[in-house]
């Protein structure tokens, strides 16, 4: 009988962890619904409004109350292909409790006679900043009223014999530089944050599972009394909590796949892409995170005396890294190189890169990567050096 | 063959709470609680020695040790002329622990969990597995062999621990209160497997208990632990004649507890 080496421990130790962890068929179900939902639900929802403003678009209606008072104006609103409807009578109630998805044009009663005489008649748009869906609908309304408003002086100068061209002094176009993938991130900047959630819910579990949990069942004094290192077992058990982190997240960028399908709104499929040169650019960024949320969320766990009290502590750290995406997503456009190297928000960085479609260089890569590196081996030796203590406590 | 040699242990314990204002003035000294103060013991080859004492002695704390789980403050353990505090890898692999927590993995069988421990010890997957059939034999596990761990009795439960314990065939035995919990039957049984390993495989088993008939039917030597310290050993008979007692019962309360009484 030879003492196996410590490399021969580690891959002991993983395989019996892995097995332990497979067979936990309820866990295991509980951790990939939700990493497997997360994305196609997401998409659709998202999709799902886009194809709202999309179809609101193509209708081309506009609501307006005391029509009849503004002959001209319903003229003008013909022309342009909108067709006018009349709004109901309790519009305000039913803008405020979303009911109701346009924005109302209030026409007074004196609208044709002031405009005849020049004085400037007044309009009002009616909308409801939060209600979404009325609120998007107010930008159209505007510029068409604008629109109406141009032609009339333009009309008026004509009479007059000045050129309208007066009234424009300087051209505008607009000249947009973003990619369709860049145009799309606009809706898919939420995506990484819910990749790096199920990371953190991957690990999680098997994280508390194989320290403090192997404590409370009263299996970890029994598993120290082989002869083997410490840094050889807790090398095994954090190798099998980073592949089923990796196994979740690996689901969760999966699912993004099939979920384009599900996109209804064609401008966003289009925008939207997501192969597997996406999967595989989401899997190079994230093994580094799985690598060291696993590592981290054992040092936490294994300080505790119970699940419990592992699991209060182990929130903490998952706060930190679940909500560091919304540095990004708070500060849109305003990156700096150091994100790159905080966990998590470095990952975040780095997929919404890929979303956008740009390639990712080394040195964009080489921090998150080095960070994750230097804090999983401070990880594991530190519970490493703690283990024996665990148990007598 | 275990030599425990005058060993101590103490432990920080939470000071008591002070009062009043001096409670946020002044930082609470150290409390300590000495655990084990001077345990010895000497355990030879094919013998059973018992380690008996009352609850809170310090059997449990010096079992620990032997174990290398914690290095005592003072004396010296030795398992085969092997120091534990020195080279814990070499003397673990000598010995086979059912410690105070014996927890099993519930969702593998009892023959995996067995596997599992053979193969840290350094057996072949193959050697493991002829251990475990042959471990199921003498401690009458057959049955439950290959079931999950997670719906076993105590005592289903007890026998897979200690198994897992005996898997790398170590020639010194430990034992933590191995009957705890167990019933008639499988503690007889127990006795029965734990008897063969000595007389016959010339094991060394070191055993703690506070049960006072399964030291009289098992241990060819006991040693008797009170207030972290060793106070008397010898054979059940002559322990009996050192006490001046006839029921080993009282032998013992006299020898655990004598000073005490006195000083009272």
């Amino acid at each position: 009988m030879s003492t196996p080496s410590l490399m021969n421990h580690v891959v002991i130790v993983f395989l019996k962890e892995l097995v332990d962890a497979l067979r936990d068929r309820r866990t295991l179900l509980r951790l990939a619904v939700p990493a497997l939902l997360a994305g196609p639900l997401m998409l659709m929802l998202m999709s799902g409004l886009i194809a709202q403003f999309e179809t609101r678009a193509e209708q081309r209606e506009v609501l307006v109350q005391g029509m009849q008072h503004a002959p001209t104006l319903r003229n003008y609103f013909e022309r342009q292909n909108y067709t006018v409807k009349e709004a109901p009578a309790d519009y305000e109630v039913r803008l405020r409790d979303g009911k109701l998805a346009d924005p109302v044009l209030l026409v007074p009663a004196d609208f044709e006679d002031k405009l005849a005489r020049a004085e400037g008649p007044e309009l009002e748009l009616v909308t409801d900043s939060a209600n979404q869906r009325a609120n998007v609908g107010a930008g159209p309304i505007s510029r068409l009223v604008e629109g109406f408003g141009r032609e009339r002086a333009g009309l008026h100068l004509m009479l007059r014999g000045i050129s309208p061209e007066l009234l424009k002094p300087v051209d505008l176009n607009e000249r947009d530089l973003a990619s369709p993938g860049a145009r799309a991130s606009r809706i898919t900047v939420m995506i990484p944050m819910f990749v790096i959630m199920a990371v953190l819910y991957g690990c999680l579990t098997a994280a508390l599972d194989s320290t403090s949990g192997e404590r409370e069942r009263g299996s970890l004094e029994p598993l120290l009394m082989n002869p083997a290192k410490p840094l050889g077992i807790v090398s095994g058990k954090w190798l099998a909590v980073a592949l089923l982190g990796a196994g979740v997240a690996g689901l969760c960028s999966l699912s993004f796949m099939p979920a384009q399908l599900l996109l209804r709104s064609d401008a966003l499929a289009a925008m939207f892409r997501f192969g597997w040169g996406e999967v595989a650019s989401f899997a190079l960024i994230l093994l580094p995170l799985c690598a060291a949320l696993g590592a981290v969320l054992m040092a936490v766990a294994i300080r505790t005396k119970t699940f419990k009290e592992a699991q209060a502590s182990a929130t903490l750290a998952m706060t930190l890294v679940g909500l560091a995406p919304m540095v990004s997503i708070m500060n849109p456009g305003g990156d700096a190189p150091w994100q790159l190297w905080i966990p998590g928000l470095g990952q975040n960085q780095l997929m919404l890169l890929v979303l956008k479609g740009e390639p990712i260089t080394l040195l964009q890569w080489g921090p998150a990567v080095l960070t994750a590196a230097v804090l999983t081996s401070a990880c594991l030796v530190y519970v490493a050096r703690h283990m024996r203590e665990a148990v007598s406590r | 063959m275990i030599t425990l040699d005058q060993i101590a242990k103490r432990f920080k314990a939470p000071a008591p709470k002070a009062q009043g204002l001096s409670a946020l003035l002044r930082k609470p000294a150290a409390h300590w609680v000495e655990a084990v103060k001077n345990v010895s013991l000497q355990a030879g080859n094919g013998r059973i020695t018992g380690l008996l004492g009352p609850n809170g002695a310090g059997k449990t704390t010096s079992l620990r040790m032997l174990a290398g789980l914690f290095q005592p403050d003072a004396g010296r353990i030795e398992v085969d002329g092997i120091d534990v505090q020195r080279e814990p890898q070499a003397a673990l692999a000598r010995m086979g622990i059912l410690g105070d927590a014996h927890g099993l993995y519930p969702r593998l069988t009892a023959r995996e969990n067995i596997v599992y421990f053979g193969r840290l010890q350094g057996l072949s997957r193959e050697q493991a597995e002829a251990r475990s059939e042959a471990l199921s034999e003498l401690l009458d596990l057959k049955k439950v062999i290959d079931r999950r761990a997670e719906g076993f009795s105590q005592g289903e439960r007890m026998k897979t621990a200690l198994a897992r314990a005996l898997v790398h065939d170590p020639a010194n035995i430990v034992l933590d209160e191995p009957t705890n919990g167990l019933d008639v039957l499988a503690t007889r049984s127990l006795r029965e497997a734990l008897r063969v390993l000595a007389r016959e495989q010339g094991k060394c088993i070191v055993f703690s208990t506070h049960i006072m008939q399964e030291v009289e039917y098992l241990c060819d030597e006991v040693v008797v632990v009170a207030r972290g310290a060793s106070v008397a050993r010898g054979t059940v008979d002559e322990l009996k004649q050192q006490a001046g007692c006839e029921r080993f019962e009282d032998a013992f309360v006299a020898l655990a507890f004598g000073n005490e009484r006195e000083a009272a």
